[in-house]
């Protein structure tokens, strides 16, 4: 393999023309689209716009063409970089030329990406994220791939220099690879209860809106028939409902199967030295790598029916990740004992069962019972208004409902604190376990409301770069030692969250 | 609670709850009232003119004392709830954290190590200027809400802080 050289300023692979193209003009599309609408349909109507003919519509249109080509090219040969001994520098720009220089130690991670377009023609893009604002972010779009690898490796020289030779001694291994089938399982099991609201409310607005149509129409006699609810009737309604039902399930659940599909296609787990990388997707493959350092909090989700699969997934937080790519940070479908190693790996020393477990005070299902009541409210007013009183029967499939979730979010609520680590579960339908490392701690704050006063009961937020996460209704006395115990933590050792 | 086992070893550690907080300076009230009477004139104001275009569409009195006599219950309510909460803002500096409390229905109090303090900034608006007052913000890392605004606190002092932090944080590193 030829190695590039990185000392000396290049340019990016000459098909990077083609992605920066593409880029461009379906930027401008994008943004002039509505006007495009507008066009199109005046030329339609009149023939012509203005004295402006078609053909001289199609003659602009590959004027704007041409301009974006040669705009493009111009930024293709003014985009250069190369790495100095510390640093990365970047010149771009075709009038105004910008001149970026990073140094090694500030570059927070280095994605390598590959959209569709890239696929095709063997290119990917290289990102290059500092601390700071979204707009200190790099973008190369077109390397080849052993290119980008080794400006990645390059990227991470400096910061690893003393234990250059560790690092080269062991060759990375992919740690897990996801199956196809486990895949599958993972889409299927998810959380369909959120999907499925959203989707039910879509379609009762739709079956609403249709049936001011059908009033509209005058079949206002066939409506009232309808409504009085005879035996065949009522029926027919109930088939229809039950029909309804299911096809939003099944398309709820074939929703979540291809999105985890495309999300998580050959999703895979590589471990380095000491980093993590994370290898997925199928129309946009990314990679990803983890360093232990700088995650902030870790969680993991599972639910009932994952858990007989054995299925559980990982997410990351990272500091100072925008929010988008902070989804990519999401490793699904682990095995429980995948899930301990590289929960090993990530956390130095975490042992779940080291800590004794505590929780929240039996207030906490007062408040979830109060959550359920105004949410069971607002059911009941929603449905009185858009159906009458027929409906109200709902309210028995309501209230066991509403018990067995203020039962579960209770059962599921616990907390663990240890020398090193915080441990947090949480969750109703999902089991959620949220864990952080002390010495990330940002802040702390304790909440107390004038109600809780009385009681005795106060709540913890514990703040880190990325992420806040509560103990909730807790004794005022366990919250002000708990406080005073982290802060002991934070304060006392001299270690870096970053 | 199991949580007791952790208290016998760090028994010696500072407490939370033996800091005396100190309250923010009195006159930051001043600009508390200046502010709601504002807000307070900007509603009464928006009583009558409710009834003024009401009356003009519909022909139905409307009598402008009921209106005004929940709005005014509101403002008492309001500025009784705000005296009582501005009492509840508090601050200490330790040696290695900044303490604010606030908040009367619900009260809550921030802890930020100086470890973890980014930035600091002192800011004055023109009418804490005219009351030789002013805010002091701490910028930790990430946007989850651990950053700290501490709202009238006199010039002098804030200045001091802010050096007395800015020190330190330079200091570690």
């Amino acid at each position: 393999m030829e190695l590039t050289d990185f000392s000396q300023p290049i340019r990016q692979s000459s098909k990077g023309i083609i992605v920066i193209f593409a880029f461009n003009v379906f930027k401008f599309f994008k943004k002039f689209f509505v006007l495009f609408i507008a066009f199109g349909l005046s030329l339609i109507r009149r023939k012509s716009f203005a004295n402006i003919t078609p053909t001289m519509m199609l003659l602009g249109f590959i004027g704007i063409l041409l301009l974006i080509l040669v705009i493009t090219i111009l930024k293709y040969l003014n985009f250069k970089f190369h790495l100095s001994k510390d640093d990365f520098h970047l010149s771009t720009g075709i009038i105004n030329k910008d001149t970026t220089i990073i140094p090694k130690s500030k570059i927070q991670n280095v994605y390598i990406k590959q959209n569709f377009l890239q696929q095709i023609i063997n290119v990917v893009s290289i990102k290059i994220e500092t601390a700071g604002d979204k707009k200190s972010e790099i973008e190369i779009s077109a390397l080849d791939k052993p290119t980008a690898l080794l400006l990645k490796k390059q990227l991470f020289h400096k910061a690893s220099a003393n234990d250059e030779t560790i690092d080269s001694i062991s060759e990375p291994e992919v740690f897990f690879k996801v199956t196809p089938k486990r895949l599958l399982l993972e889409g299927l099991s998810q959380n369909h209860f959120k999907s499925f609201l959203l989707i039910l409310t879509f379609v009762f607005g739709l079956y609403n809106e249709f049936k001011d149509f059908l009033i509209e129409l005058e079949l206002k006699q066939r409506i009232d028939d309808f409504i009085k609810l005879d035996e065949d009737t009522i029926l027919s309604l109930l088939i229809t409902n039950v029909f309804i039902i299911l096809s939003v399930v099944l398309f709820s659940l074939l929703f979540s199967v291809v999105k985890t599909f495309i999300i998580n296609f050959n999703l895979e787990v590589v471990e380095h030295q000491k980093t993590v990388e994370i290898n997925k997707g199928l129309f946009n493959k990314v990679s990803l790598s983890l360093t232990p350092s700088r995650i902030q909090n870790l969680v993991i989700k599972t639910n009932r029916v994952k858990q007989y699969f054995g299925l559980h997934s990982l997410s990351v937080k990272q500091a100072m990740v925008n929010v988008k790519q902070q989804k990519n940070f999401n490793i699904v479908a682990l095995e429980k004992v995948q899930l301990n190693y590289l929960l090993n790996k990530l956390l130095l020393n975490y042992n779940e069962d080291e800590s004794v477990t505590a929780k929240p005070r039996p207030y906490f299902m007062l408040i979830s019972t109060l959550e359920m009541l105004f949410f069971g409210l607002v059911i009941n007013a929603l449905f009185l208004f858009l159906f009458g009183k027929d409906l109200l029967w709902i309210n028995t499939v309501l209230i066991p409902f509403a018990s067995l979730y203020v039962y579960f979010a209770y059962k599921k609520a616990y907390y663990k604190i240890s020398d090193q680590f915080i441990t947090i579960g949480s969750g109703v339908v999902d089991t959620t376990t949220n864990i952080l490392e002390t010495h990330k701690i940002q802040g702390i704050k304790i909440k107390q409301t004038i109600f809780q006063r009385r009681r005795d009961i106060a709540s913890v937020v514990i703040s880190t770069a990325s992420k806040s996460v509560k103990i909730p209704y807790i004794s005022k006395h366990e919250a002000l030692s708990i406080y005073n115990f982290l802060l002991f933590k934070v304060e006392s050792q001299d270690k870096d969250w970053m | 609670m199991n949580f007791t086992n952790l208290q016998m070893q760090i028994e010696g550690i500072p407490k939370i709850e033996d800091v005396v907080l100190k309250p923010i300076s009195k006159s930051y009230f001043k600009i508390i009232t200046l502010n709601k009477f504002a807000i307070y004139a900007v509603l009464i104001g928006l009583a009558f003119l409710l009834k003024y275009v009401i009356e003009e569409k519909e022909d139905i009195q409307i009598n402008i004392w009921y209106i005004l006599l929940v709005v005014l219950v509101f403002c008492v309510i309001n500025y009784t709830v705000g005296l009582l909460a501005f009492k509840k803002r508090k601050y200490a500096i330790r040696e290695h954290d900044v303490i604010y409390s606030k908040g009367l229905i619900v009260h809550s109090m921030v802890t930020v190590p100086i470890s973890r303090i980014q930035h600091v900034e002192e800011s004055r608006s023109w009418l804490a200027r005219h009351f030789g007052l002013s805010t002091l913000k701490i910028f930790t890392a990430g946007e989850a809400g651990s950053d700290l605004s501490i709202k009238g606190l006199p010039h002098l002092e804030a200045k001091q802080i802010k050096e007395i932090i800015s020190d330190k944080i330079n200091g570690i590193n």
